[in-house]
Protein backbone atom coordinates (compact mmCIF):
# COMPACT_ATOMS: atom_id res chain seq x y z
CA UNK A 1 0.00 0.00 0.00
CA UNK A 2 1.49 3.39 -0.55
CA UNK A 3 1.53 6.24 1.44
CA UNK A 4 -0.53 9.37 0.68
CA UNK A 5 1.57 12.08 -0.97
CA UNK A 6 2.88 14.11 1.78
CA UNK A 7 0.71 17.52 0.50
CA UNK A 8 -2.36 14.98 1.15
CA UNK A 9 -1.37 14.84 4.51
CA UNK A 10 -0.75 17.67 5.30
CA UNK A 11 -4.12 19.19 4.05
CA UNK A 12 -5.99 16.19 5.55
CA UNK A 13 -4.12 17.22 9.12
CA UNK A 14 -4.91 20.72 8.61
CA UNK A 15 -8.60 20.45 7.74
CA UNK A 16 -8.92 18.49 11.17
CA UNK A 17 -7.20 20.73 13.29
CA UNK A 18 -9.04 23.77 11.64
CA UNK A 19 -12.54 22.17 11.96
CA UNK A 20 -11.79 21.06 15.41
CA UNK A 21 -10.71 24.53 16.49
CA UNK A 22 -13.64 25.95 14.70
CA UNK A 23 -16.23 23.62 16.69
CA UNK A 24 -14.41 24.17 20.27
CA UNK A 25 -13.15 27.39 20.55
CA UNK A 26 -12.78 29.42 17.34
CA UNK A 27 -10.97 32.23 19.19
CA UNK A 28 -7.90 30.20 18.98
CA UNK A 29 -7.76 30.12 15.34
CA UNK A 30 -5.64 33.00 15.38
CA UNK A 31 -2.52 30.75 15.42
CA UNK A 32 -3.55 29.74 12.20
CA UNK A 33 -3.56 33.06 10.31
CA UNK A 34 -0.81 35.30 9.49
CA UNK A 35 -1.00 39.38 8.90
CA UNK A 36 -0.59 38.38 4.62
CA UNK A 37 -3.95 36.15 5.25
CA UNK A 38 -7.09 36.66 3.43
CA UNK A 39 -10.48 35.36 4.30
CA UNK A 40 -13.56 35.67 2.13
CA UNK A 41 -16.55 34.48 4.06
CA UNK A 42 -19.79 34.29 2.51
CA UNK A 43 -18.47 37.30 -0.05
CA UNK A 44 -17.41 39.23 2.11
CA UNK A 45 -13.60 40.33 2.03
CA UNK A 46 -11.23 40.42 5.45
CA UNK A 47 -7.28 40.57 5.41
CA UNK A 48 -4.99 39.48 7.83
CA UNK A 49 -5.10 38.19 11.14
CA UNK A 50 -6.51 40.67 13.23
CA UNK A 51 -9.56 41.16 11.09
CA UNK A 52 -10.06 37.27 10.25
CA UNK A 53 -10.12 36.26 13.82
CA UNK A 54 -12.57 39.25 14.67
CA UNK A 55 -14.73 38.25 11.88
CA UNK A 56 -14.59 34.23 13.03
CA UNK A 57 -15.22 35.19 16.99
CA UNK A 58 -18.12 37.07 16.20
CA UNK A 59 -20.10 34.68 14.02
CA UNK A 60 -23.82 35.13 15.03
CA UNK A 61 -24.10 31.11 16.88
CA UNK A 62 -23.04 29.71 20.47
CA UNK A 63 -22.02 25.88 18.86
CA UNK A 64 -21.25 24.77 15.80
CA UNK A 65 -19.93 21.28 14.67
CA UNK A 66 -18.63 20.77 11.11
CA UNK A 67 -18.60 17.19 9.17
CA UNK A 68 -16.50 16.91 5.95
CA UNK A 69 -17.59 15.10 3.44
CA UNK A 70 -14.85 15.55 1.11
CA UNK A 71 -11.53 16.77 1.05
CA UNK A 72 -8.99 17.25 -2.04
CA UNK A 73 -5.24 18.55 -2.10
CA UNK A 74 -3.06 20.10 -4.48
CA UNK A 75 0.57 20.62 -4.08
CA UNK A 76 1.06 24.46 -5.86
CA UNK A 77 4.08 25.40 -7.85
CA UNK A 78 5.40 27.89 -4.92
CA UNK A 79 5.08 24.75 -2.52
CA UNK A 80 2.03 25.45 -0.94
CA UNK A 81 -1.06 23.63 -0.48
CA UNK A 82 -4.32 24.16 -1.74
CA UNK A 83 -7.31 22.29 -0.08
CA UNK A 84 -11.04 22.80 -1.25
CA UNK A 85 -13.42 21.02 1.26
CA UNK A 86 -17.11 20.06 0.87
CA UNK A 87 -19.21 19.38 4.16
CA UNK A 88 -21.95 20.14 6.29
CA UNK A 89 -22.59 21.93 9.64
CA UNK A 90 -24.98 22.52 12.26
CA UNK A 91 -25.49 25.79 13.68
CA UNK A 92 -26.66 26.35 17.40
CA UNK A 93 -30.82 24.73 16.68
CA UNK A 94 -30.41 25.83 13.10
CA UNK A 95 -31.09 23.49 10.33
CA UNK A 96 -28.02 21.20 8.81
CA UNK A 97 -26.47 23.28 5.94
CA UNK A 98 -24.00 22.33 3.53
CA UNK A 99 -20.44 24.62 2.82
CA UNK A 100 -17.63 24.77 0.67
CA UNK A 101 -14.20 26.18 1.91
CA UNK A 102 -10.70 26.29 0.00
CA UNK A 103 -7.52 26.87 1.27
CA UNK A 104 -3.96 27.75 0.48
CA UNK A 105 -1.62 26.58 3.43
CA UNK A 106 2.02 28.01 3.36
CA UNK A 107 4.91 26.75 5.36
CA UNK A 108 6.97 29.36 7.18
CA UNK A 109 9.21 29.08 9.57
CA UNK A 110 8.42 25.16 9.92
CA UNK A 111 4.47 25.42 10.39
CA UNK A 112 2.08 25.35 8.06
CA UNK A 113 -0.07 28.92 8.04
CA UNK A 114 -3.41 29.48 6.15
CA UNK A 115 -2.62 32.66 3.98
CA UNK A 116 -6.34 32.15 2.33
CA UNK A 117 -9.29 31.18 3.03
CA UNK A 118 -12.51 31.65 1.13
CA UNK A 119 -16.07 29.90 2.77
CA UNK A 120 -19.13 29.65 1.17
CA UNK A 121 -22.50 28.10 2.36
CA UNK A 122 -24.01 25.58 -0.24
CA UNK A 123 -27.06 27.02 -2.63
CA UNK A 124 -26.94 24.47 -4.68
CA UNK A 125 -28.47 20.92 -4.05
CA UNK A 126 -27.24 17.92 -6.33
CA UNK A 127 -29.62 16.58 -8.10
CA UNK B 1 -17.06 54.06 -7.65
CA UNK B 2 -13.62 52.60 -7.59
CA UNK B 3 -12.96 49.64 -9.92
CA UNK B 4 -11.98 45.79 -8.40
CA UNK B 5 -9.23 44.91 -7.22
CA UNK B 6 -7.08 43.66 -10.16
CA UNK B 7 -6.80 40.27 -8.70
CA UNK B 8 -10.95 40.32 -9.43
CA UNK B 9 -10.58 41.50 -12.34
CA UNK B 10 -7.87 39.07 -13.22
CA UNK B 11 -9.85 35.92 -11.67
CA UNK B 12 -13.18 36.78 -12.82
CA UNK B 13 -11.59 37.29 -16.34
CA UNK B 14 -10.40 33.40 -16.14
CA UNK B 15 -13.61 32.35 -14.78
CA UNK B 16 -15.92 33.91 -17.48
CA UNK B 17 -13.06 32.51 -20.14
CA UNK B 18 -12.91 29.32 -18.56
CA UNK B 19 -16.64 28.16 -18.78
CA UNK B 20 -17.14 30.11 -22.17
CA UNK B 21 -14.51 27.84 -23.69
CA UNK B 22 -15.49 24.76 -21.60
CA UNK B 23 -19.22 24.89 -22.50
CA UNK B 24 -18.17 25.80 -26.52
CA UNK B 25 -15.27 23.23 -27.20
CA UNK B 26 -13.33 22.54 -24.32
CA UNK B 27 -10.84 21.06 -26.18
CA UNK B 28 -9.63 24.81 -26.69
CA UNK B 29 -8.93 24.99 -22.68
CA UNK B 30 -5.27 23.31 -23.75
CA UNK B 31 -4.30 27.00 -22.98
CA UNK B 32 -5.30 27.14 -19.89
CA UNK B 33 -2.29 24.34 -18.32
CA UNK B 34 1.15 24.16 -18.75
CA UNK B 35 2.95 20.31 -17.60
CA UNK B 36 3.07 21.71 -13.97
CA UNK B 37 -0.97 21.68 -13.84
CA UNK B 38 -2.83 19.71 -11.35
CA UNK B 39 -6.50 18.64 -11.56
CA UNK B 40 -8.85 17.16 -9.47
CA UNK B 41 -11.49 15.70 -10.63
CA UNK B 42 -14.32 14.54 -8.79
CA UNK B 43 -11.40 13.20 -6.25
CA UNK B 44 -9.22 11.73 -9.07
CA UNK B 45 -5.88 13.46 -9.84
CA UNK B 46 -4.67 14.36 -12.98
CA UNK B 47 -0.99 15.48 -13.83
CA UNK B 48 0.26 18.35 -16.13
CA UNK B 49 -1.10 19.50 -19.75
CA UNK B 50 -1.63 15.89 -21.65
CA UNK B 51 -3.68 14.26 -18.77
CA UNK B 52 -5.91 16.86 -17.91
CA UNK B 53 -6.42 17.53 -21.84
CA UNK B 54 -7.25 14.08 -22.10
CA UNK B 55 -9.66 13.61 -18.91
CA UNK B 56 -11.47 16.98 -19.97
CA UNK B 57 -11.92 16.40 -23.28
CA UNK B 58 -12.64 12.29 -22.73
CA UNK B 59 -15.72 13.66 -20.10
CA UNK B 60 -18.88 11.84 -21.02
CA UNK B 61 -21.30 14.47 -22.52
CA UNK B 62 -21.92 16.32 -25.87
CA UNK B 63 -23.22 19.49 -24.66
CA UNK B 64 -22.75 21.42 -21.31
CA UNK B 65 -23.52 24.21 -19.74
CA UNK B 66 -22.23 26.13 -16.59
CA UNK B 67 -24.04 29.03 -14.99
CA UNK B 68 -21.87 30.22 -12.28
CA UNK B 69 -24.08 31.41 -8.90
CA UNK B 70 -21.11 33.00 -7.08
CA UNK B 71 -17.27 33.62 -6.87
CA UNK B 72 -14.60 34.84 -4.34
CA UNK B 73 -10.98 36.29 -5.74
CA UNK B 74 -8.05 36.75 -3.69
CA UNK B 75 -4.21 37.71 -4.03
CA UNK B 76 -1.75 34.71 -2.77
CA UNK B 77 1.43 35.71 -0.98
CA UNK B 78 3.38 34.12 -4.04
CA UNK B 79 1.33 36.71 -6.39
CA UNK B 80 -0.95 34.03 -7.32
CA UNK B 81 -4.49 34.53 -7.63
CA UNK B 82 -6.88 32.23 -5.94
CA UNK B 83 -10.55 31.60 -7.20
CA UNK B 84 -13.40 29.51 -5.50
CA UNK B 85 -16.80 29.27 -8.02
CA UNK B 86 -20.37 27.89 -7.59
CA UNK B 87 -22.85 27.44 -9.89
CA UNK B 88 -25.18 24.74 -11.72
CA UNK B 89 -24.54 22.77 -14.80
CA UNK B 90 -26.54 20.98 -17.38
CA UNK B 91 -24.86 18.19 -19.13
CA UNK B 92 -26.99 16.97 -22.13
CA UNK B 93 -30.54 16.16 -21.03
CA UNK B 94 -29.42 15.60 -17.51
CA UNK B 95 -30.92 17.23 -14.67
CA UNK B 96 -29.01 20.49 -13.57
CA UNK B 97 -26.70 20.04 -10.57
CA UNK B 98 -24.61 21.99 -8.03
CA UNK B 99 -20.83 22.17 -8.74
CA UNK B 100 -18.22 23.56 -6.82
CA UNK B 101 -15.02 24.57 -8.35
CA UNK B 102 -11.08 25.92 -7.34
CA UNK B 103 -8.58 27.49 -9.46
CA UNK B 104 -5.27 28.59 -8.21
CA UNK B 105 -3.75 31.51 -11.45
CA UNK B 106 -0.59 32.04 -11.99
CA UNK B 107 1.09 34.49 -14.70
CA UNK B 108 3.73 32.86 -17.27
CA UNK B 109 5.62 34.76 -19.00
CA UNK B 110 2.52 36.94 -19.39
CA UNK B 111 -0.26 35.02 -19.26
CA UNK B 112 -2.17 33.91 -16.43
CA UNK B 113 -2.00 30.02 -16.17
CA UNK B 114 -4.03 27.61 -14.22
CA UNK B 115 -1.53 25.37 -11.91
CA UNK B 116 -4.23 23.96 -9.76
CA UNK B 117 -7.56 23.51 -10.67
CA UNK B 118 -10.19 21.16 -8.41
CA UNK B 119 -13.64 20.89 -9.33
CA UNK B 120 -16.66 18.68 -7.61
CA UNK B 121 -19.85 18.25 -7.99
CA UNK B 122 -22.14 19.75 -5.39
CA UNK B 123 -23.14 17.39 -2.70
CA UNK B 124 -25.65 18.77 0.22
CA UNK B 125 -28.46 21.14 -0.28
CA UNK B 126 -28.41 24.46 1.50
CA UNK B 127 -31.32 24.04 4.54
CA UNK B 128 -32.09 20.63 3.76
Amino acid sequence: MGEKPIWEQIGSSFVQHYYQLFDTDRTQLGAIYIDASCLTWEGQQFQGKVAIVEKLSTLPFLKIAHSITAQDHQPTPDSCIMSMVVGQLKADEDPIMGFHQSFILKNINDAWVCTNDMFRLALHNFG
Amino acid sequence: MASKPVWEQIGAGFVQHYYQQFDSDRTKLADLYTDASCLTWEGVGFQGHKAIMEKITSLPFQSIQHSITAQDHQPTPDSCVMSMVMGQLKADTDQVMGFQQTFLLKNVDNKWICTNDMFRLALHNFGA
